[in-house]
């Protein structure tokens, strides 16, 4: 008989090198420090943001680019496997040439928008381009070959379709500052934000919560039936938005593409209620905290939305829609990834020993509730600085965000740093494979 | 011998422990479903997993709650587990 993770060793297939998947972590937590930053520089402008070059547009590409896909990329490549009984290529470059394209790519696209330098914008854009196309062909392969979970992999199928329409209106966009328009730049930021947000981040954060949800609250999976039509409205609705922006059907069907929308993420977040109430583990500390406010965040964004398209005269109605779906997926992330990392730390250390080390021996707990109780109030800053146009609210915000970013980096360094220590040395003997 | 055939998610007693067969159930449900009945466990017997895939998230909740898990042979394409108290 073997000890509990040496069985890790059995399962390294599905396991990637805990350094990659960290990696992508690590950066996302970086940036999410640098949006905030820059989101301070940015804020006597934020209210009247309506695009165009400039700190606005640097803080909102940091989090979008930097935290949300950063996050998304590293944590499906690593979970998609896991999910659908999938090996993961032995060869470790693939990753790491995503991670560096993307990474450089990020930092060069978000600082030519901050320093209005379009070449420079551009000239980041392409590889972060690449990268996330090398991205679509992991997860499409691993997709094609799954084994079961028909739901999540057709959350992943629907979500690659997404990246592809963000990354095409995005580079139309980008190529755009340069005088290289490819597209009409409303159609193109119709089809960014729609397909950026709901569609790519969107489906794949609910088609993983299908998993990571029960899983936490040790639940029963939702009934298929209500999950399956919650994915069948939400893709309805991003085909009738699509048709709508490029000019198929008249505006008035945009209303019920978010209507739809909106049912479609009801259902889900009433499973996952369900879930999280009748589950056996009660009281999912902090990390679930954030996830409602995400999920609360998200339900406020369709809802503005719909008001904004009825033409209802909220007063930077377009700024509090960016606010609230950014600021909404990105709490719900940040949720996420808070019971993700001390997890994937425990699972990698524990590699090759009889007793491994817990998911709460790499939680920083009082980093996390520092990071809660800052971004929360930080949001609500946000929100109610850019209602009332006021500068000291805004300037304000992006202060206690900062801490919060602090926090949440304090929390994520710790457990890498706590992992690293107890990772068996490569070629040390009897120890496990790590990866 | 040939094993007799069980449905997912049914647990028996043997006389080496409680017996739980996951195979057939679909993520996380196999891990929910371990996780439950250690839970409802008033005395700290063995538990018998019959899993069809190495169950990698489950160690490190395993571990949370004081059970180790060793390997034990099983049928071809069967992982099985030993779940223990650690004591």
């Amino acid at each position: 008989m073997a000890g509990a993770s040496t069985f890790l060793g059995g399962a390294s297939g599905r396991l990637l090198a805990p350094s990659i998947v960290f990696r992508f972590f690590a950066s996302a937590v970086l940036l999410h420090l640098l949006a905030w930053l820059a989101l301070f520089l940015a804020a006597p402008s934020l209210p009247d943001f309506a695009g165009g070059l400039g700190w606005t547009l640097a803080a909102l590409h940091l989090v979008t680019l930097g935290v949300l896909l950063m996050t998304t990329v590293g944590a499906s490549l690593q979970l998609l496997p896991v999910a659908t009984r999938q090996s993961v290529p032995s060869a470790r470059w693939p990753y790491e040439l995503i991670w560096i394209l993307y990474t450089l790519g990020t930092l060069a696209a978000c600082t030519g928008m901050a320093l209005a330098a379009p070449t420079l914008l551009a000239a980041g854009a392409l590889p972060a381009a690449a990268a996330l196309l090398l991205y679509l062909f992991l997860l499409a392969r691993n997709l094609r070959g799954a084994k079961g979970m028909g739901l999540v992999v057709l959350h992943g199928w629907a979500a690659g379709l997404s990246l592809l329409v963000l990354l095409g209106s995005g580079l139309a966009l980008a190529l755009g500052y340069s005088g290289h328009a490819l597209l009409e730049r409303q159609t193109a930021i119709g089809l960014h934000v729609t397909f950026a947000g709901y569609g790519f981040m969107g489906l794949l954060v609910m088609g993983f919560s299908y998993i990571l949800v029960p899983m936490f609250a040790l639940s029963d999976n939702p009934e298929p039936r209500w999950s399956n039509l919650s994915l069948g409205l939400a893709l309805a609705a991003l085909a009738l938005a699509a048709l709508v922006l490029t000019g198929m059907l008249p505006m008035s069907f945009f209303g019920a593409a978010i209507a739809t929308g909106g049912l479609a993420f009801a259902i889900h977040v009433v499973l996952m209620e369900q879930s999280l109430r009748s589950g056996m583990r009660q009281g999912l500390g902090s990390s679930f905290v954030l996830v409602r406010i995400g999920w609360a965040c998200l339900a406020a964004s369709l809802m503005l939305a719909l008001a904004l398209e009825q033409e209802l005269g909220i007063r930077h109605g377009a700024v509090l829609f960016g606010v609230l779906l950014i600021g909404g997926l990105l709490t719900l992330l940040l949720g996420m990834l808070s019971r993700i990392v001390p997890f994937l730390a425990a699972m990698h250390a524990g590699a090759g020993m009889r007793r491994p080390p817990t998911p709460s021996r790499m939680t920083v707990q009082r980093a996390l509730d520092v990071h809660l109780y800052s971004h929360t109030l930080a949001l609500a800053l946000l929100l109610a600085g850019v209602f009332l146009e006021n500068n000291w609210l805004l300037r304000a915000a992006t202060a206690v965000g900062t801490l919060g970013a602090t926090a949440y980096a304090h929390f994520f360094v710790n457990a890498w740093w706590r992992m690293a220590r107890l990772l068996p040395k490569k070629g040390a003997p009897g120890s496990a494979k790590s990866t | 011998m040939v094993p007799t055939p069980r449905r997912a998610g049914e647990q028996w007693l043997e006389s080496d422990g409680i017996h739980v067969e996951v195979r057939g159930l679909a993520p996380p449900a196999p891990f929910v479903a371990i996780i439950k009945l250690l839970e409802s466990l008033t005395v700290a017997v063995p538990v018998i997993v019959h899993h069809d895939r190495e169950p990698v998230p489950l160690y490190a909740e395993l571990a949370e709650r004081g059970w180790l898990a060793e390997r034990m042979t099983g049928e071809p394409g069967e992982v099985r587990l030993r779940l223990v108290k650690d004591s």
